[in-house]
């Protein structure tokens, strides 16, 4: 296991895109958080109230994006079949990503969620701005919807359609259960939140968890 | 049989209603380069996928050292591999490449400075792979399964791409690899490019080997009854024969290759009908040769069934 989680952190620092992908989280939850903010300032001198950390709905794109990307990549090359000659155990190998995708997002995802915080503090210094609990939640939801998009593109095995699939969930679920209307559970079904500090996140949780096991299993038994 | 090398016995496997493998059996012994030649679609790629453990079987079994390859802790160290398009991230260096794979066994970083000198792939080891050649990826390839410095080492298709250059430096590289004491497994479609390379062959076709011998039994079986005849009058010389109960094939420039009638008879045959002929002599057969007499029908058979989808 320590010699597939060092593959696997190796294969994230080799190539560009993880870098970007988590740069582009940071810059997108604190430039939403910070427009958002100041939005409200400029209207009514901030006696409005915006979502605190509004900015993660967007910077969750990005961050999903590189879930899918850690084992749909591999797909797209063939690498994947290298990867499962050098460490059969299958389940290892997933393990491994999803140890090394928590490892480079919750950083990542923390450095989000604080400049975000900072900035509405900066813009609006009369609100009370997001309190620990919210803060320590949201960095978990972004590791959580990472974890989603590596469950997710390990079930349909291609980065294009993996991403659309998480994208859909995150964005169109939403809109979807709301135009239905329905009860109150129908409008929490999707993975998509949080809307308080930890609402919502044992539904997220529970997404990624189905994804990762489903995903762990139709690695195990299919064809590479 | 002692349990070092490859054995693959009775593998069995489908693809929707189409058998991919049809009781594969071979084995790959140390010391020796096996060519494993076929037609496309006679089941190589998947036979190697299986004892890689990357797919599985409905019947039959594939060991590695006597083991299953899937059983294996760090199988690099054991078994070397490089698969048809096995791409590296285009926008990972080579070195890289070969870093993660390192990784994944446990194996040094010095060891990958090492392995890319081996291969001749130094002075590109750090530009993105997407910029590779499909000849320098192919060497990437080799470098990847020398990683581990395997006892065994399977290669499918690894001349693929490489320009006559490299095809020389692959030939002498897998030789000098079984002279080493290794095993190694090269496939191929086309005879031509295993041919000077391979001490056995393994010739694959509908999913099962069609041979499994000694390229020198091969070729010698093929060559059997057959006589070579060189002459300026081959029509002539083809009805004389035809005329006697042989069949005449056309060989190279003024030679066919006649079966069914003995040296001396077709000299006096051709004697009597005073066809001019520079020389009778008993048919050594190319590999070339061999490979289509064996996969002859297994290509027959797959034309038929494609005529019958068809309709």
């Amino acid at each position: 296991m320590r010699a597939a989680l060092h593959a696997e952190w190796t294969k994230l620092r080799t190539v560009a895109a993880p870098r970007w992908l988590l740069l582009g989280a940071i810059a997108a939850t604190a430039a939403l958080g910070a427009g958002a903010a100041w939005a409200a300032a400029s209207v009514d001198g901030g006696a409005t109230t915006v979502p605190s950390l509004i900015g993660v709905r967007l910077g969750q794109a990005p961050v999903a994006v590189l879930g899918v990307l850690v084992i749909g990549g591999e797909y797209g090359t063939g690498m994947i079949r290298a990867t499962l000659a050098a460490t059969p155990r299958r389940t290892a190998v997933l393990a491994a990503k999803a140890v090394v995708l928590t490892g480079a997002v919750a950083p990542a995802g923390a450095v989000a969620v604080l400049g975000s915080a900072a900035a509405e503090r900066l813009i609006l210094p009369a609100a009370d701005g997001p309190t620990p609990r919210a803060i320590g939640g949201s960095v978990l939801y972004l590791v959580l919807i990472a974890l989603l998009g590596l469950g997710v593109a390990a079930i349909v095995r291609d980065a294009a359609s993996g991403a659309g699939a998480v994208l859909a969930l995150l964005y169109l679920l939403p809109v979807l259960t709301r135009a239905i209307g329905g009860p109150r559970w129908l409008q929490r079904i999707g993975p998509a939140g949080p809307d308080g500090p930890w609402t919502g996140l044992g539904v997220t949780a529970g997404w990624a968890a189905a994804a990762l096991l489903v995903g762990g299993l139709l690695l195990h038994v299919r064809d590479a | 049989m002692s349990p070092t090398g490859i054995v693959v016995a009775g593998l069995r496997k489908r693809y929707g209603a189409a058998p991919a493998l049809d009781g594969m059996s071979f084995s790959v012994r140390p010391g020796v380069v096996t060519g494993f030649v076929g037609p496309n679609g006679a089941g190589k790629s998947t036979t190697m996928r299986v004892i890689l453990g990357l797919d599985a079987v409905e019947a039959g079994a594939a060991l590695v050292d006597g083991r299953p390859y899937r059983s294996l802790r760090r199988p690099l160290n054991r078994v070397g591999s490089l698969l048809d398009a096995a791409a590296p991230h285009p926008g990972r260096s080579g070195r890289d490449h070969l870093l993660w794979l390192a990784h994944a066994q446990g194996l040094a970083s010095r060891r990958v400075d090492q392995v890319i000198e081996q291969v001749g792939l130094a002075p590109a080891a750090r530009r993105r792979g997407g910029a590779y050649s499909l000849g320098m990826r192919q060497r990437l390839g080799i470098a990847a399964a020398l990683l581990g410095d395997p006892p065994i080492l399977m290669l499918d298709e690894p001349f693929n791409g490489m320009d006559p250059d490299g095809i020389i430096w692959m030939r002498a590289f897998l030789r000098s690899l079984a002279a080493q004491g290794r095993a190694v497994l090269v496939s191929s479609h086309l005879m031509s490019e295993v041919q000077d390379v391979a001490d056995h062959l393994v010739v694959a076709g509908r999913g099962r080997a069609l041979a499994d011998a000694a390229v020198d039994d091969l070729v010698a079986a093929v060559s059997e009854g057959r006589v070579t005849l060189r002459t300026t009058a081959a029509p002539h010389a083809t009805a004389v024969l035809v005329r006697a109960g042989a069949s005449v094939v056309a060989g190279g420039r003024d030679t066919v290759t006649v079966s069914g009638l003995p040296a001396d008879r077709i000299a006096a045959l051709l004697g009597a009908g005073a066809v001019p002929f520079s020389e009778v002599s008993a048919h050594r057969a190319t590999l070339e040769d061999v490979y289509l007499e064996l996969t002859r029908e297994a290509v027959e058979y797959r034309a038929a069934t494609s005529t019958e989808v068809r309709r």
